[in-house]
């Protein structure tokens, strides 16, 4: 207490509003705690029964009232040659064509409640989260033909619409379960349209539209046995391939007529 | 039970595959047609991507029509003279019309020039022959067998260089000519990713004067080779050609292809050609209602998600 009578008032409030400056970031960055997150699996092999996945992710929440966001995205670069059909003379066929980058091979939401109750716009677009986050992303580029304005409407609709086909692109907004307002759980579906490669899972937590935890969990999805040795060969040996579909193809035509022969009788 | 195709990238059902190819090879063993311009767009209604689905149908057609060849062959409806000529003529016209597909995919819309294309012919074709077809069933109209017609076509021919006789058809004519049409239609066959069967069956009855079931027989011979130049073609250039696809095929097309050789020899000529006719214009309404109404998606993903 004399010291503080010594140090002239000034810089009481100084030092006050200082501290308070240093305490706020330090309050909110530790809120930001890590999510532990278990998965059922971290590798999908690609086999001769292949017909997708199902992966399930199990996390725990720091708080019963807070709601889970994850996002589950490909790594990479995935650009897609897109056309566009319209109208000549009695016809339909392909007017235009573009490139289009930024939008990624799978995306997928999942989420406790209905996203926009849980958090603004402002946060969704850091994050990552929505359709239209998506869209912002997309770049087009004209390759032929007339550009229109509508073309970046009609273009992500379109690839949006093949992609949920697919199962590729998916947003669930109550698919996250909570239990014992403990742990989080759901799973994803891996369509087999889902290529080799490398998919990251990013769960967040979010309490009041403010960040409190994040978690990520990687996964690869490769292709092995027979499957991996047809690429392999067909990518890197494409002379041997090519040769062996030719014998392969002639050997079974000519076995089943001997087979043939046997059978039928003349 | 599913299946995962490794070019193709997406799995699909083994019965549903095996029973497709199995129809396709009945057809080809019973027309003499590849079934190509068939099994192309059924698989491309499956969802297989456009080039990987017509590089493995490629594929596929060598074992079904060699299958067919060999049935045809022991039934001895192949003339291997005359089939080596088409052969050599479809190597030269496929050859140039992959060049000139080269050039129509730059310019960006070659499914629709594929398209018109198969309606025209397809229409033309179908519908002369349903109409020969029908009037030799009812016993009037022109009788197109070789005798007739032979003293007309080789009073025109006979003056061409390369003469040629050949046994199994019975005819007599110039070899420059069935290599010509050979040509023609191996150009059309690079273009519209088929085997050439259903232009080069009626060619080969109407225009070259060969007997029905010996015009099958030999076109199923040249189909072998020059789908196998272009599979292996696809496979080098393209990295396009999903065998395991092919295979499953294959297994379901040449035990298709042995029942069609066996049905079409106890039909005859004029019915087979009645069923062909009828198959033909079917496919022809199909792609003109394909490119007059409008699709359910505007927008299609060129090169699709698999394959190269």
């Amino acid at each position: 207490m004399q010291i503080a009578r010594a140090i002239p008032p000034r810089f009481h409030v100084f030092a006050c509003v200082m501290f308070l400056f240093l305490l706020v970031p330090a309050i909110t960055r530790a809120q930001v705690s890590e999510v532990v997150t278990v998965t059922t699996k971290r590798t999908v092999d690609i086999g001769l029964m292949y017909n997708g996945d199902y992966i399930y992710f199990f996390g725990n929440i720091p708080d019963a009232s807070a709601d889970v966001i994850v996002r589950l995205t490909s790594t990479g670069d995935a650009p897609m040659t897109v056309t566009r059909k319209g109208k000549v003379a009695f016809f339909w066929m392909n007017v235009k064509q573009f490139t289009v980058t930024g939008l990624p091979l799978l995306y997928k939401i999942h989420s406790t409640r209905p996203i926009r109750q849980i958090l603004d716009p402002a946060l969704a677009k850091e994050l990552g989260i929505g359709y239209d986050v998506l869209k912002e992303q997309m770049k087009l580029e004209l390759v032929r033909g007339e550009s229109q304005p509508d073309d970046r409407d009609i273009v992500f609709d379109g690839v949006l619409k093949l992609k949920q086909d697919a199962i590729l692109y998916n947003i669930d907004e109550q698919r996250i379960e909570v239990t014992g307002g403990a742990i989080f759980k759901h799973y994803f579906r891996f369509p087999s349209a889902a290529k080799e490669g490398t998919y990251r899972a990013e769960s967040y937590v979010i309490q009041n539209g403010k960040l409190v935890g994040k978690g990520v969990d990687e996964i690869v999805i490769r292709k092995s046995g027979i499957e991996a040795a047809f690429t392999r060969m067909a990518g890197e040996q494409p002379v041997l391939y090519g040769f062996v579909a030719v014998v392969v193809a002639l050997g079974m035509g000519l076995l089943v007529g001997f087979i043939f022969k046997k059978g039928g009788g003349h | 039970m599913e299946v995962y195709l490794p070019i193709a990238g997406m799995s699909i059902n083994i019965v549903l595959l095996a029973g497709l190819g199995a129809m396709v090879g009945f057809l080809s063993g019973l027309f003499g047609v590849g079934g190509g311009f068939i099994m192309t767009p059924l698989m491309m209604m499956a969802g297989i991507p456009p080039a990987v689905a017509a590089a493995s149908d490629s594929n596929q057609i060598v074992a079904g029509a060699a299958s067919g060849a060999f049935a045809h062959w022991r039934l001895r409806n192949v003339d291997f003279k005359m089939g080596t000529v088409l052969l050599l003529g479809g190597l030269v016209g496929g050859t140039i019309g992959v060049q000139i597909v080269k050039v129509l995919r730059e310019l960006g819309n070659i499914e629709f020039v594929m398209k018109a294309l198969y309606v025209l012919m397809l229409s033309t074709i179908g519908g002369l022959m349903f109409m020969e077809s029908l009037a030799t069933i009812r016993g009037r109209g022109i009788r197109k067998s070789a005798s007739p017609a032979k003293p007309r076509k080789a009073s025109i021919w006979s003056r061409l260089p390369l003469q040629m006789h050949f046994r199994q058809s019975n005819l007599q004519t110039s070899a420059i000519f069935p290599f010509t049409i050979a040509m023609f239609v191996g150009a059309l066959a690079a273009l519209l990713g088929v085997g050439g069967g259903f232009i080069m069956v009626p060619a080969m009855i109407y225009i070259i004067g060969m007997p029905t079931i010996v015009a099958v027989g030999t076109d199923l011979f040249q189909i072998v080779v020059t789908t196998a130049n272009v599979t292996f073609q696809q496979a080098v250039m393209n990295h396009t050609v999903d065998l395991l696809l092919a295979m499953i095929l294959l297994l379901g097309s040449t035990v298709g292809a042995q029942f069609g050789a066996r049905v079409g020899r106890r039909l005859r000529g004029e019915q087979i050609r009645i069923l062909l006719a009828i198959i033909v214009l079917v496919f022809a309404v199909k792609f003109i209602f394909d490119l007059l109404l409008q699709p359910a998606n505007l927008i299609t993903l060129a090169g699709g998600q698999g394959g190269h």
